[in-house]
């Protein structure tokens, strides 16, 4: 038996897939949607539909701008670090060096770990470990948990995200480098171009492939960080790590804002929404370069 | 030639400055799992005397261990089966008909969860596995394999177009019906993007800590591994050893499957980024 020329059985095949998607994916996404318009507390039985004066809400509400400006500013110091090491190691496990397949592997290790493991780890790390160093060096930052230090618990979860988070990066990069021909960089040598200008003017461009994964992964990441925030601080010491994820499992799960909570996934859906439109943009030009 | 061996040296001590980097939390995991609370208060940062086992047999014994890691397994096992018979079959029948409309509107459908974090329909989600009484581990399962459909259906439909039609042809002239030629002919052919793909999804699911969060966290006896070390954060602060052999033993099977199956992860987390 066919349908519109293919036979019954293709249908078949895609069924379940069809089924659960809807099910578990776009159902639950449309019904955030319509909560993030109502009142609804997330036990009453009772609610009323409130239109869009939740998002107006969000506007005013300390509490999301300054779990906002401290995603952003994780997701941008992020970004750079990531980038920034990832190129630089990539280059260096790249050149002739002897060892080069056990130092990759040794460098990629961290990605198979849970980043909740990770945090625990750290966690003692910074407990424990970082406050002698910092009395030995006599510096006074450092002396004590910096993870109980508002203005420092920023950087110490940014350590571990990067203590992680390079190793894929640093892997997508040695990928782009083996894809720079080796004749064009010899031939610029011959031609007594530098290694800097080697690098600037031949190799960085077969790297932008890479790079815009990089970037995205990065950000996307960045963005909805959540693990190692719960796994050291839950968003403190005060609400100096609040990112927008554990901001949304605290308004859903233990403060009683259910129908607020979908706000702030929807608003977190148009910031990912916005980037993803960016990156399928980007990602087409370099195609078309390439 | 002088510059250049300078820049040599300068490479090996950023490398093996990285590579300490990376080796002393594992270092120190090993190190305080392997010594007394009396050694650890005395000097944290002192080899153990003897090789002291006892924090890992008192993990085991008190806390319920074996429970957690066999929950771990069942979930990441099962998911990862069932991904690989519904992934291929959704996208061999999307691969081969792209030109209908119906598989190329569903394609769509579930690749477009590329874009969407999980923290977007996280809670109606939890409200909607709530209702439906899916709070436990088959709840997890469903979950675990509608996600990975976003990703695997988009890795698998790429891989299957760069299969020539010629193959299936031949094995309906030889009598084969769709489902036989797909089951013999077409799915062994698959097996390079099937070993990604398994690759992938273990690493996910044995690491995962929001959706059993989520779906799991309210009785003890379906916590996975990781909710575990997330429900005894407050504990740990206080008994270190515990803790790090903790770590060590919910590691230990990711290390051992890293060790013996590098190649195939590599290749695996490079396709799986690429296309993420």
């Amino acid at each position: 038996m066919k349908i519109k020329g293919v036979p019954l059985i293709y249908y078949l095949f895609t069924l379940p897939a069809l089924i659960l998607m809807t099910v578990f994916f776009m159902y639950p996404m449309v019904d955030g949607i319509y909560y993030s318009m109502t009142n609804w507390n997330g036990i009453s039985k009772a609610f009323d539909f409130i239109g869009f004066q939740n998002y107006f809400k969000v506007f005013s509400d300390h509490r999301i701008i300054n779990s906002l400006s401290f995603t952003v500013t994780y997701t941008i110091l992020l970004v750079i670090a990531v980038i920034a090491i990832s190129m630089v190691l990539a280059l260096m496990l790249n050149s002739n060096i002897v060892f080069k397949k056990t130092l990759r592997s040794i460098f990629l290790f961290p990605t198979i770990l849970s980043l909740i493991t990770v945090g625990m780890v750290f966690n003692q790390i910074f407990y424990r470990v970082i406050p002698v160093i910092g009395k030995v060096l006599n510096i006074e930052a450092l002396s004590s948990n910096i993870l109980a230090n508002p203005s420092l618990a920023i950087y110490g979860i940014l350590i571990v995200a990067l203590w992680q988070g390079v190793a894929l990066p640093t892997l997508l990069f040695i990928a782009g480098l083996q894809s720079v021909p080796e004749s064009l960089l010899e031939a610029a040598k011959i031609d007594g171009a530098n290694a800097l200008q080697r690098f600037t003017k031949i190799t960085f461009p077969y790297l932008i492939p890479s790079l815009t994964i990089v970037f995205i992964l990065t950000l996307k990441n960045g963005l909805t960080v959540f693990d190692y925030i719960m796994a050291m601080t839950s968003g403190g010491p005060g609400k100096a790590t609040e990112s927008i994820g554990v901001l949304i499992y605290k308004y859903a799960f233990s403060e009683l804002k259910y129908s607020y909570s979908t706000t702030v996934s929807v608003i977190l859906f148009l910031m990912i929404m916005i980037v993803s439109v960016i990156q399928m943009k980007v990602l087409r030009k370099s195609e078309v370069e390439a | 030639m002088k510059k250049g061996s300078r820049f040599k040296t300068l490479n090996y001590v950023v490398l093996f400055t990285g590579v300490l980097i990376i080796a002393y939390p594992v270092y120190l995991t090993i190190l305080t799992a392997l010594k007394t609370t009396q050694e650890t208060s005395k000097n944290f940062f002192s080899l153990p005397q003897s090789l002291y086992l006892g924090n890992f047999i008192e993990v085991i014994h008190k806390a319920n261990f074996p429970t957690f890691l066999f929950n771990s397994f069942i979930i990441t096992g099962v998911s990862v089966a069932l991904i690989v018979i519904i992934a291929p079959i959704t996208s061999y029948a999307i691969a081969r008909n792209l030109k209908n409309r119906y598989f190329k509107f569903l394609f769509g459908y579930i690749t477009i969860g590329i874009f969407i974090p999980f923290q977007v329909i996280m809670i109606p989600l939890t409200k909607l596995m709530t209702r439906l009484g899916m709070l436990n581990q088959a709840g997890i399962i469903i979950l675990y394999l509608t996600f990975s459909l976003i990703q695997s259906v988009f890795l698998y439909v790429g891989y299957i177009k760069t299969l020539p039609l010629d193959i299936e042809e031949s094995a309906y002239l030889d009598g084969c019906n769709i489902p036989k030629s797909y089951f013999y002919v077409i799915f062994p052919l698959l097996k390079p993007m099937t070993a990604t793909i398994v690759v992938m999804n273990v690493l996910w699911i044995w690491n995962d800590f929001l959706l059993p969060l989520l779906i799991l966290n309210r009785s003890q006896s379906y916590w996975t591994i990781q909710l575990f070390q997330y429900n005894f954060k407050s504990q740990y602060m206080f008994d270190y050893n515990l803790a790090f052999a903790s770590f060590f033993l919910s590691t230990l099977p990711v290390v051992l499957i890293y060790m013996s199956m590098q190649k195939h992860i590599v290749s695996g987390i490079t396709q799986g980024a690429v296309k993420h």
